[in-house]
């Protein structure tokens, strides 16, 4: 009855997704729109005959093992996009070393080109990877297999498909231009309707558990999952124009729209990547080197903290402009509190690793993890003190940001994940363990060199710009043209397209070892014959 | 939204904020802390280090 009532719940859904579909592809104007409609009428019509056929089906005995078929559909869709959005992130930083490279044609201008880039990374590689392994911690902590059959694979296409139009429509110009959320009102619904399913299987799932706590990395994750659903429905506030094209206009205007935006946009990264990859850090790292968590008190209240402080803080994106001062001033306080529990986590995840510091050495899967977590540490600082005023007048505007931001996704949130994934595609396609140590570690010192490069560049790059636009001349003229001080960035943009690149082919080997591990031959089940004989009674 | 509003605004934003916040903290605080919870998080930090068999 249960099951029924979901299958025809998920058709109903599919069906809404398609009508929208159809709607689109029949009365949009304009290519790219039309596409759109097409994609997903196609993807969502194929999805509700599938739907269809097995409605009457008798109910399938569901076995008693962990769900985790989605979950390596979800470790594939990580690995593509990542590639993808490392190779989209190099090439704009070659354009920006060599701008002849960009070509100049109408979609390929970097306005349009760089949020491929964000949206790839974040929400393509970063989104599945959560996905995936939430999906994987919630069963084993809980001891409790998914609590649905369907709704997994409705997250996961529809997740999916959410990040397609989003990366697919930037180029061809649509676009409602909000950081990190850019995709327009249609793509908008597909996520909204995705993201309730994933909050509604997450609890299910819990009330599902066989332990009477609930372990805290599902803490993490379920914040992550809350907030984000909060941020996505309330940033993305809009009417659309009509149904003949994607474009919307906001609730909001102004500087409310301005603060709604940024609210929005640092909880993603407060929520998106770092809540929900705590939580990856808090089951991976005690698993990986067998050692409970340092304080599992001290991660309990690092979770409040977080979740309290983070929401105050996305006003700092918004120092000396029209936003009245003591928002601001309220903004940058939170900021600067956030580093007790941001650091009680990297201290945390430190002192977990007591008595099997020898593994970092051995295991290039913990160094990842020890590395992240060092890097979350200098982010997080870096963080707090950007976000004060002052420093925010030499800062704000220049590549420092740039320079801040990957020193977190690059050094925090995807060493975090190579490490996470290096344990957990052993464990569930069950082989013995990942198909070369050598080429991890090879991974790992390209991808440390790549991020100590580029950021480093990018300090350097951010603080000439700055003191360069802030050099005046007695008379109170500028002392540079605007144009030198992008002449000047020339050296540390190379630099920092050769850093991306080492990144990039790092990650490269990184997809390579991970396939050939799924290649690879299973864990041998032990028969009788591989055991020891019975020894006879004495 | 008249100035004599904002400013209301302001002060009841500055003063009970800050006491609504730092009075969930010591609430977390003294939660987290409390004794008699001990047993369950030494219990929990272990749960992902032991067998995690299925169970339904």
């Amino acid at each position: 009855m249960i099951r029924q009532f979901e299958l025809v719940l998920s058709l109903l859904v599919t069906l809404i997704v398609m009508v929208l579909g159809i709607a689109i592809l029949g009365f949009g104007r304009g290519t790219g729109y039309i596409l759109h409609g097409w994609v997903i009428a196609g993807f969502s019509a194929w999805g509700a005959m599938y739907l269809v056929n097995h409605l009457s089906d008798p109910a399938p005995v569901i076995p008693l093992e962990y769900k985790d078929n989605v979950i390596k559909w979800g470790v594939l869709a990580c690995f593509v996009w990542g590639v993808i959005g490392f190779t989209v992130g190099d090439i704009i930083a070659w354009q920006l070393a060599v701008p002849a490279l960009n070509g100049d044609m109408w979609w390929s201008n970097f306005g349009r080109i760089r949020p491929v880039h964000t949206t790839a990374v974040i929400f393509g590689f970063g989104g599945n990877a959560l996905i995936a392994t939430s999906f994987y911690v919630v069963q084993r902590t809980s001891r409790a297999r998914l609590a649905s059959e369907t709704a997994p694979w409705l997250v996961f296409a529809g997740y999916n498909l959410f990040v397609f139009l989003a990366v697919t429509g930037y180029p061809m110009g649509i676009t409602q231009s909000k950081e990190y959320a850019e995709p327009e009102w249609y793509a908008d619904l597909i996520l909204l309707f995705t993201w309730v399913t994933y909050l509604w299987l997450y609890m299910a799932t819990l009330a599902r558990r066989a332990e009477p706590h609930i372990y805290v990395a599902n803490w993490y994750y379920l914040g992550f999952i809350v907030v984000i659903a909060m941020l996505h429905v309330v940033n993305n506030l809009a009417v659309p124009v009509s149904i003949a094209y994607p474009k919307s206009y906001p609730l909001f205007a102004g500087v409310q729209d301005a603060m709604t935006q940024w609210w929005y946009g640092h909880n993603a990264v407060g929520f998106l990547l770092t809540a929900g990859f705590l939580g990856m850090m808090y089951y991976f790292l005690p698993k990986a080197a067998g050692r409970p968590i340092y304080s599992y008190r001290m991660s309990i209240l690092g979770f409040w903290g977080i979740t309290f402080l983070y929401l105050w803080a996305g006003s700092h994106h918004l120092h000396y402009t029209a936003l009245p001062d003591w928002v601001q001033y309220l903004g940058m306080t939170m900021s600067i509190i956030l580093l007790v529990p941001s650091w009680g986590s990297v201290f945390n995840g430190l002192l977990t690793l007591n008595g099997a510091w020898d593994k970092v050495r051995t295991d290039p899967a913990i160094r990842f993890m020890m590395v992240a977590v060092l890097f979350y540490g200098v982010a997080t600082f870096e963080g707090s003190f950007l976000a004060i005023r002052p420093v925010n007048t030499l800062s704000h505007y220049t590549d420092w940001t740039v320079g801040h931001v990957h020193a977190g996704a690059l050094g925090w949130v995807a060493f975090i994940t190579f490490g996470a994934m290096y344990k957990m595609v052993p464990w569930i396609w069950k082989r013995e363990g990942t198909y070369s140590l050598r080429l991890e570690a090879w991974h790992f010192w390209l991808a440390l060199s790549g991020t100590l490069i580029y950021v480093g560049a990018m300090w350097n790059s951010g603080i000439t710009q700055s003191l360069m636009w802030q050099t005046y001349e007695p008379s109170g003229a500028f002392t540079y043209a605007f144009i030198d001080t992008v002449d000047a960035m020339r050296p540390y943009y190379t630099a920092r397209a050769i850093g991306g690149f080492l990144y990039l082919l790092g990650a490269l080997i990184g997809a390579y070892n991970i396939y050939m591990t799924v290649n690879g031959p299973r864990v041998e089940a032990k028969d009788t014959d591989a055991r020891p004989l019975a020894q006879p009674a004495e | 939204m008249t100035p004599e509003t904002h400013d209301a605004v302001l002060v009841f934003s500055k003063t009970w904020g800050a006491i609504y916040l730092f009075v969930v903290f010591v609430l977390a605080l003294i939660w987290t802390y409390w004794p008699s919870r001990k047993s369950i998080y030494d219990k929990a930090e272990q749960s992902p280090l032991g067998d995690e068999e299925i169970r339904q």
